[in-house]
C-alpha cells in the first residue's frame, strides 16, 4: 500500500517536472523565435485606401514621378491634358516600367512591352493596359487614390 | 510524449547504425569525464564562444537593414532601433554584448594566467588565445565606426592615428587603414568589409586551432 502511494507521488512529481521543463523550454524558444520572425517580417506600408499627396511642382509637364501607392510602385505623368496616375507594374510579368520622356511613352525593361500615356498597350507581350489610379487636383497639390 | 520518445529512438537508432551516435553522445556529453578540480572559472572560454555566437547571430540580423554609406549609415541604424520590430533588441544585444565579449575573453585570459595553464604543452593555446583577443578587440574597433556617429568618427581618427605613429611605415599604414588621408566613406565600407567578413573568418580559423589543441592536449591539471 505504502509502496504504491510512493510510486504514485513520485510519478506525478516526475510528470509535473517534465511539464514544467517543457513549458520553460517552450516559452524560452518562443521568446527567441517571436522577435526574430517579427524583425524579419516586412514593415507594414500604407494602409488600404490611403491616399498619396504630392505637389504639382514635383511633376513638370512631360515628366513622370514614381512613387509608392498601397505598397506598390505607381507613376504620375503630367501632360498638356493634365495629370494621370498609373500603376507602374507591367501587366506582363510584373517588371517596373520606365518613362521615356522624349517618346512620351512607357517601356518595360524586361521584354520591351510599350504603353502610351494612358496606360494602353502599344506593343509587346503585356496582355492588359496599366492599371489606372484616380487623380484629383486640389490647389497646388494632387491627390492620388 | 510516447510518440516523441519513439521518434527520438528511431532517429538515434538510424544515426547509431551509421555513425555510433550514442557512443559519441556518451563520450562527449553525458558521460564525459571531467576533472574534479574544474570550477566555474573554467567557464569563461566557453562563455566567450557563446558571446561570439550571439554576435554572429545578431550581426547577421543587423546586416539585413544596415546601409554602409556616410549618407545612410546613421539613419539605417536609427531605423533599426526605432522602427523595425524588435530592432532595438538586436541592436542593443549586438553593441552591449560586444563589450561583454571583450570582458569575457580577458577574464578567460586571467584565469589561464592565474592557473599557469599556458605552460608546456599549452604554449600555442596561449599564442592562439592572444590572437583571439586581438581579433576580438579589432572587431570592436571596426564595428564602432559603422553607426557613423560623432563618437564613431572621432574614435576612428584616434584609433587610426595610433598605428600612424609606427616608425617608418606609420604614414603608409594609416592611409592603408583609412583608405586615404581622411576618414571618409571609403573608410566606412573598408571597415564594414573587415568587420563582417575578414575578422569573423580569421576568428573562426583561430577558434578552430584553439579548440582542436584543447581536445588534443586536454584541460590543464589542478594547481
Ligand atoms: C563543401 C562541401 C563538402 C565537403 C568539404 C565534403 C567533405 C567530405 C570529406 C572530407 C569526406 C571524407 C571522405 C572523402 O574524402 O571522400 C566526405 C565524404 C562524403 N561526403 Fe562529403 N563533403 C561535402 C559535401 C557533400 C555533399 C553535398 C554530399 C552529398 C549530398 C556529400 C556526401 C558525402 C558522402 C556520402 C561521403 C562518404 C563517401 C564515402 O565514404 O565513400 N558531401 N565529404
Ligand atoms: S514584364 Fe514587362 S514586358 Fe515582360
Amino acid at each position: 500500500m505504502e509502496k504504491s502511494i510512493e510510486k504514485n507521488s513520485s510519478n506525478s512529481k516526475r510528470s509535473f517536472l517534465k511539464l514544467l521543463f517543457l513549458t520553460v523550454m517552450g516559452v524560452s524558444f518562443g521568446g527567441v523565435i517571436y522577435p526574430i520572425i517579427r524583425y524579419l517580417s516586412p514593415l507594414s506600408q500604407q494602409k488600404e485606401g490611403e491616399k498619396v499627396e504630392i505637389l504639382k511642382d514635383e511633376v513638370p509637364i512631360g515628366k513622370a514621378k514614381f512613387l509608392t501607392y498601397k505598397g506598390n510602385p505607381a507613376v504620375v505623368i503630367h501632360t498638356k491634358a493634365g495629370f494621370t496616375a498609373l500603376s507602374a507594374v507591367c501587366t506582363h510579368l510584373g517588371c517596373i516600367v520606365k518613362w521615356l520622356e522624349d517618346k512620351g511613352e512607357f517601356q518595360c525593361p524586361c521584354h520591351a512591352g510599350r504603353f502610351d500615356v494612358t496606360g494602353k498597350v502599344l506593343s509587346g507581350p503585356p496582355p492588359n493596359p496599366l492599371l489606372q489610379i484616380a487623380v484629383v487636383e486640389s490647389g497646388a497639390k494632387i491627390v492620388i487614390g | 510524449m510516447e510518440l516523441i520518445k519513439d521518434i527520438n529512438k528511431k532517429v538515434l537508432d538510424w544515426l547509431d547504425e551509421r555513425y555510433d551516435a550514442r557512443q559519441w553522445i556518451r563520450e562527449n556529453l553525458t558521460e564525459k569525464w571531467v576533472h574534479k578540480h574544474i570550477n566555474w572559472l573554467y567557464c569563461f572560454g566557453g562563455l566567450s564562444f557563446l558571446g561570439f555566437l550571439i554576435q554572429i547571430g545578431t550581426g547577421i540580423f543587423l546586416m539585413m537593414y544596415y546601409i554602409p554609406t556616410p549618407k545612410d549609415a546613421l539613419a539605417s541604424v536609427q531605423h533599426i532601433a526605432n522602427n523595425v520590430p524588435f530592432g532595438w533588441l538586436f541592436q542593443r544585444l549586438h553593441s552591449i554584448s560586444a563589450n561583454v565579449v571583450n570582458l569575457l575573453v580577458m577574464f578567460h585570459m586571467l584565469r589561464v594566467l592565474y592557473h599557469g595553464a599556458y605552460k608546456k604543452p599549452r604554449e600555442f593555446q596561449w599564442v592562439s588565445g592572444v590572437f583571439l583577443l586581438l581579433i576580438t578587440m579589432a572587431m570592436s574597433f571596426s564595428g564602432y565606426l559603422l553607426p557613423w556617429t560623432q563618437l564613431s568618427y572621432w574614435g576612428a581618427i584616434i584609433g587610426t592615428e595610433m598605428p600612424g605613429a609606427t616608425p617608418f611605415i606609420g604614414e603608409w599604414l594609416l592611409q592603408l587603414i583609412r583608405g586615404g588621408a581622411q576618414i571618409t566613406g571609403i573608410t566606412l565600407t573598408r571597415f564594414y568589409a573587415i568587420h563582417v567578413v575578414v575578422l569573423p573568418l580569421t576568428l573562426i580559423v583561430f577558434l578552430g586551432l584553439h579548440f582542436w589543441m584543447i581536445k588534443k592536449v586536454g584541460i590543464s591539471g589542478p594547481m
